[in-house]
């Protein structure tokens, strides 16, 4: 009895205002159920299996930067690097693919993602033990990345690569083996944040810092994890992308870092850090991956195609702040 | 009173291992100033003890000496006889001392077992929680406490008490045989005070150590086995509590008699109605509420933590929506436009002083005049500042605000005194015609409390009609002339200034269905 006034607030009935709410968190996503249903309805190309596997396969690099700006975000940081990091990998694996030979092409995969690795931890430590805020640390190392995969590359494309190399963007028996490795990170993220304690202490440092660090949290040691698992995922997606570009191009994730925290967003990961789910940023990148490739279909312009992915972004962000942040 | 030993007291027979604090001669000072003066105390195990004293008397320091978060430049301390060398929070920890801030530290997106568990999670094969083990522990540990807390809720679903109890579980699961609390009740009603004192007898029981400073009177007799008096950096006295009077307690704290906390309440006969409520309705609540305020009449607002009084009051002020119709001096006022509500003359002064009531690391001048900067702006855009500080040193002066100087940082002064800053800046330009307060004296000395309840009385006496929220039952009672009961949102009862008693409110602020659920 003494404890009625402590116990949980039986929930509030449903009121217009809460009707409203999940009216508008979901807004994007009924915005964009209601235009893939108008264009699979009047696209006959749109809903073929062959046009979903190709989804599936230009969807699988963007998840893997994704799902590592998921575990950034979460911290309440965010991780601008990953798409220089994606053309640094890829100059780097390119390099060390010219010669055929299993042993050459485990060093050149492995070597591009110890680069994306290398500039992760670095970003990691910029934040967790330098103390500079995380725009501004992975903001310089986008710069820095870039300026690194022009100099491995002398501005030029890495071509003549070697076949084995260039089939890991290819299928294995019949399965692509970027969406294998996609369902793979996706799947591990999903236990180690979901099911680890290290998924529940980045939850706790981005949900309180102060709180984390009372209950014996290291804040350092979680921080510099994040960007050092991100930066290496961009590493992965880096060689992968090399692969089917047939060549190590500096430019190659010029401006992926906007996809990939764009998905977190539209997925629930709420900038402010300690809330969202790996499953949220699945629908995110699946939601931008099938609009670009519905907008490609029906002719839109690439440039065009920017304006709206811009818009998605600031729209998502819009709704998180208004459905989650207190008005202050 | 288990043997509670006193520093005048203090025996040698003590048996070893008995004492969990020992002080001797602790000094500390910030850049000059004494903050600490040869503190000699010691404490049992299994006992409570209070530290009572003003804002500033050092109570927080010695707090943080004993947690290791701040050197001695003098003296020595023992912790359960071994002298502590290394002044670091984790040393302190590892001790057994844990300290419960003012200031609470959840992490509302997790659940609540998550909370409770961070940082002492169960791991199972492959690395993966062990949830299911961890969600029972977290229900035992709650239930041993008599807390009914589903472990699975959401955090930010708990209230501020509920929010403070797991708080508290959670420091204290870690071990603690010292626990330090800094005003542990200070955001909890007289109901859920008595759940943090059962926890506190637990921990008690189990041989802890405990170190308690509060500023509420009934609290420090009810829980306590000695007090401390803290006054200018040294413990004037310590002694079974037993041993001790509420007048010279509180005596000892100011260091004069405190003859009258509370004004004598000036009736103002025939003030019209400053403000009317009319079936308002906070958004997320189902009541609504319909009251007047006439000139000069403090009309206080009863109930428990969670009933509803703030977001009521935020409503009326404009910062939180709502739906009915509410009138100042008869000319209704739009609801959510918060800059319209102080050109009107409404001044509010939240509940939260930190975050809503002033700025702490903007300057006193800049708190006091930034409601009217409007009025401070000359020819060009530019800030006419001799005019801003001629008018903040005549609003500092009445309110009594103790400073240094107009450029002082607000963060710097003492809790009472950046209190009577945020009230002060609605004195700026003339009087206010609706006074809103939230919690006016929460976590504020005696003494001070004593300054702003006269400041309230004066300017009800000026023709002021106050709002006045609290959960401090002598304060409501002692300065309103009318109360309101809330609960829910809605109005439960209201009691004319002869009816109001404790019980009284009490009963209403738990409403009929709690009765019947006993």
């Amino acid at each position: 009895m003494q404890a009625d006034s402590l116990a949980v607030r039986a929930a509030p009935s449903l009121s217009a205002a809460k009707v409203g709410r999940f009216a508008l968190r979901y807004a994007l996503v009924i915005i964009l159920a209601v235009f893939l249903l108008v264009l699979a309805a009047t696209n006959h190309t749109f809903l073929t299996l062959s046009n979903l596997n190709v989804i599936l396969i230009q969807v699988a690099a963007n998840a893997l930067l994704a799902t590592g700006a998921t575990f950034v975000i979460l911290t309440g940081g965010i991780d601008l690097s990953v798409g220089s990091i994606v053309g640094l990998s890829g100059v780097v694996g390119a390099l060390f693919a010219q010669n055929d030979g299993v042993g050459s092409c485990v060093e050149a995969v492995l070597l591009g993602i110890l680069a994306g690795t290398a500039i992760g931890a670095f970003n990691g430590a910029l934040v967790a033990f330098a103390r500079v805020p995380p725009f501004v640390a992975t903001l310089g190392n986008m710069t820095v990345a870039s300026g690194l995969a022009f100099v491995a590359s002398d501005g030029q494309p890495i071509s003549g690569l070697s076949d084995l190399f260039l089939s890991i963007s290819g299928e294995f028996h019949g399965i692509s083996i970027p969406v294998v490795v996609m369902v793979v990170v996706v799947a591990v993220a999903w236990v180690l944040l979901a099911r680890t304690r290290f998924g529940m202490h980045i939850y706790a440092v981005g949900g309180n810092p102060h709180a984390a660090r009372v209950a014996g949290v290291s804040l350092r040691t979680n921080r510099f994890a994040v960007y050092a698992i991100s930066g290496m995922l961009a590493g992965v997606a880096g060689v992968i992308l090399a692969a089917r570009a047939t060549a190590g191009i500096a430019t190659n994730g010029t401006g992926y870092e906007l996809n990939a925290i764009a998905a977190a967003v539209i997925g629930g990961i709420s900038l402010a850090g300690g809330r969202g789910s790996i499953i949220g940023t699945v629908f995110g990148f699946l939601i931008i991956g099938v609009l670009d490739n519905g907008l490609n279909i029906i002719n839109v312009s690439p440039f065009y195609q920017l304006i709206v992915k811009g818009l998605i972004i600031i729209g998502a962000v819009f709704v998180d702040s208004v459905v989650n942040g207190s008005d202050d | 009173m288990s043997g509670a030993v006193g520093a005048e007291i203090a025996g040698a027979a003590m048996p070893a291992g008995a004492i969990a604090i020992d002080c001797a001669a602790l000094s500390k000072s910030y850049d000059g100033v004494i903050v600490l003066r040869d503190i000699s105390a010691r404490f049992e195990r299994g006992t409570v003890n209070v530290l009572a004293g003003e804002n500033g008397a050092g109570k927080s320091t010695l707090f943080k000496i004993i947690s290791g978060q701040v050197r001695p430049d003098n003296g020595t301390l023992e912790l359960f006889g071994e002298p502590v060398r290394r002044f670091d929070a984790s040393h302190a920890q590892s001790l057994g001392v844990s300290i419960i801030p003012q200031e609470l530290a959840p992490i509302p997106d997790m659940r609540v077992w998550q909370n409770l568990l961070v940082g002492r999670e169960k791991v199972g094969a492959l690395g993966l929680l062990r949830r299911r083990e961890m969600i029972d522990e977290a229900a035992r540990e709650m239930e041993a406490v008599g807390l009914s807390i589903d472990p699975t809720a959401p955090m930010r679903s708990l209230n501020v008490a509920a929010t403070q109890m797991i708080e508290i579980l959670k420091a204290t699961s870690r071990q603690a045989r010292i626990i330090l609390m800094d005003e542990p009740s200070s955001s909890l009603s007289s109901r859920e005070t008595e759940q943090l004192f059962r926890v506190i007898r637990r921990l008690r029981n189990d041989g802890a150590c405990i170190l308690y400073t509060s500023h509420r009177m009934e609290e420090i007799e009810e829980i306590s086995d000695t007090v401390a008096i803290m006054r200018d950096g040294a413990i004037i006295r310590h002694a079974p509590t037993s041993t001790l009077t509420e007048s010279q307690i509180v005596a000892d704290m100011v260091g004069r008699e405190i003859t009258e906390l509370f004004p004598d309440r000036t009736i103002r006969g025939g003030g019209g109605p400053v403000l009317e409520v009319e079936n308002l309705r906070v958004a997320g609540y189902d009541s609504s509420v319909s009251f007047s305020v006439r000139e000069g009449e403090i009309l206080g607002l009863g109930g428990l933590v969670g009933a509803g009084r703030s977001e009521m009051l935020e409503a009326i002020f404009g910062t939180r929506p709502a739906t009915g119709t509410v009138r100042l001096d008869g000319e209704p006022i739009v609801l959510g436009r918060p800059a319209q509500s102080i050109r009107r003359g409404i001044a509010m002064v939240p509940e939260d002083r930190k975050q809503a009531g002033v700025l702490t690391s903007l300057s006193i001048l800049d708190n006091v005049t930034l409601p009217h900067l409007d009025g401070f702006t000359g020819a060009g855009g530019l800030l006419d500042t001799a005019q801003r500080r001629t008018r903040a040193l005549d609003v500092l002066g009445r309110t009594r605000v103790a400073y240094a100087s107009l450029n002082q940082k607000v963060g710097h002064l003492s809790g009472g005194n950046q209190q009577k800053v945020a009230l002060a800046r609605w004195l700026v330009t003339g009087m206010p015609r609706l006074l809103i307060l939230d919690e006016p004296t929460r976590g504020i000395d005696v003494g001070a409390r004593s300054e702003l309840y006269r400041l309230i009385n004066d300017l009800a006496a000026q023709g002021v009609a106050v709002l006045l929220a609290s959960s401090d039952m002598p304060e409501l009672i002692n300065l309103s002339h009318r109360v309101l009961v809330i609960r829910g949102g809605g109005i439960t009862g209201e009691l004319g200034r002869h009816e109001l008693q404790q019980e009284a409110i009490l009963r209403l602020a738990m409403g009929r269905t709690t009765d019947a659920s006993r």
